[in-house]
């Protein structure tokens, strides 16, 4: 579990974290969506420590992040894996120097037990059979799985996902999904996905916070939505009129006004 | 007051490459790796440019040398000592700076870029320690050898010219090699050399790990980092002549 309260940052004079606070649970894909600039990426930095907040407490179970030394911060860091926007993969290694990185860092395990983690972790992401090549040699969907597949192999208590369906198909970003979300489950992490893809947020939303101009907006998860009348969340996610016509037709669903064929009851 | 800013960043980035490695063997591997790239990866240019320096000096300490009174011999030791004591140390460094430089800011630069180094430092990895410190280590052990090796060839190459274009035989080219000779200028070399050897590796280190932006602003930064080093090199080259000579 991973709990902040306050959270406040700024860059020069704007304010763009402005006192957020919210719960992201084990076992649950935690997302958090909003408009580009309402502070998303920058709460997901400070989460990690890529930025440090100017106010506000980050609790890692139990643990306060933002009093630990620099050396308590690099061991935390161990069981935390992150799949970054552009994969952020290493151009120079193989697919499976890349996964086997934090293995050769962090690990005394033999060469073999290495290869054969790296090798589990592949099938996991369905990536059998790609040790050998580069991250050029690859597609962006593979290139996001090989990210996940490192970002997993130190079996991480808790796992970042910064927009990962960017740049992607709409089914292989449903595969990319369905994969964290599965991953999370079986590894009983706490997972945290920044995202503003529409269909993450419905498919996987176990717990959503909604920001806006660097505050928290709403929360709640992909059934609640549905329902929220919230403006500003409702003009973001469904903001097309194809996607108000989704949002109405789950709303029928949910309240049990729609047949086994999809047709409205009358 | 940017400037300063500025500098500040600098000296708190060469402090917090100062920490334990998290694996040594993955360490030296990066190390071996940067005295390859940087060592190996420049000999070719080195080779070059201090053979056709040492011939070029050559050729033109024999044309302004016109007094029947100055034996032929004292254009090896104007050409020894102008390529111990200048044309080794700092042209080679600034040719360095150039090679050297560009790749260390611009390598560093792409991997802020694309959230590499983000992704190490999720990792729990130190990044100033992993990846700026073996280029640092690496500069300092390997561009003093390069300096050394132009000395030798930038000699090399006035001997070969000298010969080759009748200016003087080789006997007298190396009778006048070992007249007046002072160790103190190798020493002094070298001690350019190490100076130099920091001034280029931290320079485009700090250059490239501070990059912000796009494609466009690493060719900026890479840019910057050699006009740096270059001028800083010239400072500094005068700086320790005026001291040390």
């Amino acid at each position: 579990m991973i709990e902040f309260t306050n959270l406040k940052k700024s860059f020069g004079e704007k304010l763009v974290l402005d006192g957020v606070s919210h719960v992201m649970e084990t076992g649950k894909t935690n997302l958090i969506i909003g408009t580009s600039g309402s502070g998303k990426t920058v709460l997901q930095k400070c989460l990690v420590g890529l930025f440090e907040p100017d106010e506000g407490e980050i609790i890692y179970d139990g643990k306060n992040f933002t009093e630990m030394t620099q050396d308590e911060r690099k061991l935390l860091r161990q069981q935390i894996g992150m799949l970054f926007q552009g994969s952020a993969l290493f151009d120079s290694m193989t697919v499976q120097d890349n996964i086997k990185f934090p293995l050769d860092m962090f690990t005394k395990d033999a060469h073999a037990a290495k290869i054969k983690r790296v090798d589990e972790v592949l099938e996991r992401v369905n990536l059998v059979g790609s040790n050998k090549k580069f991250p050029s040699e690859i597609s962006g969907g593979m290139k996001k799985r090989v990210g996940i597949a490192r970002a997993i192999v130190l079996n991480p208590k808790y796992l970042f996902c910064d927009e990962p369906n960017s740049g992607l198909d709409p089914q292989t970003s449903m595969l990319i999904d369905k994969l964290i979300a599965e991953i999370t489950k079986e590894y009983n992490m706490t997972t945290v996905i920044n995202t503003h893809d529409m269909n993450s947020v419905m498919e996987i939303g176990d717990n959503i916070l909604y920001m806006k101009n660097g505050k928290k907006e709403w929360t709640g998860n992909s059934k609640d939505i549905i329902f929220s009348d919230n403006q500003g969340l409702n003009e973001f996610i469904f903001a097309s009129e194809f996607l108000q016509d989704a949002k109405n037709m789950r709303k029928l669903e949910a309240q049990g006004k729609v047949d086994q064929n999809g047709d409205i009851k009358k | 007051m940017n400037f300063l800013s500025q500098f500040g960043k600098y000296i708190l980035m060469l402090k917090g490459m100062f920490s334990k490695p998290e694996n040594a063997k993955l360490y030296w591997k990066e190390f071996m790796h940067q005295c390859a790239e940087i060592g190996v990866g420049s000999l070719g240019i080195v080779v070059l440019i201090s053979v056709f320096m040492g011939a070029v000096s050559t050729v033109q300490t024999s044309y302004q040398l016109v007094s029947p009174l100055i034996s032929k011999s004292a254009i090896a030791q104007i050409v020894r000592d102008t390529v111990i004591l200048e044309f080794a140390p700092t042209l080679v460094c600034i040719v360095l700076a150039g090679v050297i430089g560009s790749k260390i800011a611009s390598e560093l630069g792409n991997m802020r870029v694309s959230e590499q180094i983000d992704a190490l430092e999720i990792m729990g990895i130190n990044t100033k320690t992993y990846l700026v410190m073996p280029k640092i280590v690496a500069s300092l052990i390997t561009i003093p050898m390069l300096v050394v090796l132009a000395m030798g060839l930038g000699i090399y190459g006035g001997r070969l010219a000298g010969s080759a274009a009748g200016i003087l035989p080789v006997e007298e080219f190396d009778r006048g090699l070992m007249e007046n000779f002072m160790p103190y200028n190798v020493t002094f070399a070298l001690i350019k050399a190490y100076t130099f050897a920091f001034i280029i590796s931290t320079i485009s280190a700090f250059f490239g790990y501070y990059v912000s932006g796009g494609s466009l602003e690493i060719g900026r930064s890479s840019t910057k980092s050699v006009v740096v080093s270059c001028v800083m090199i010239l400072l500094a080259d005068y700086a320790l002549a005026a001291l040390l000579l």
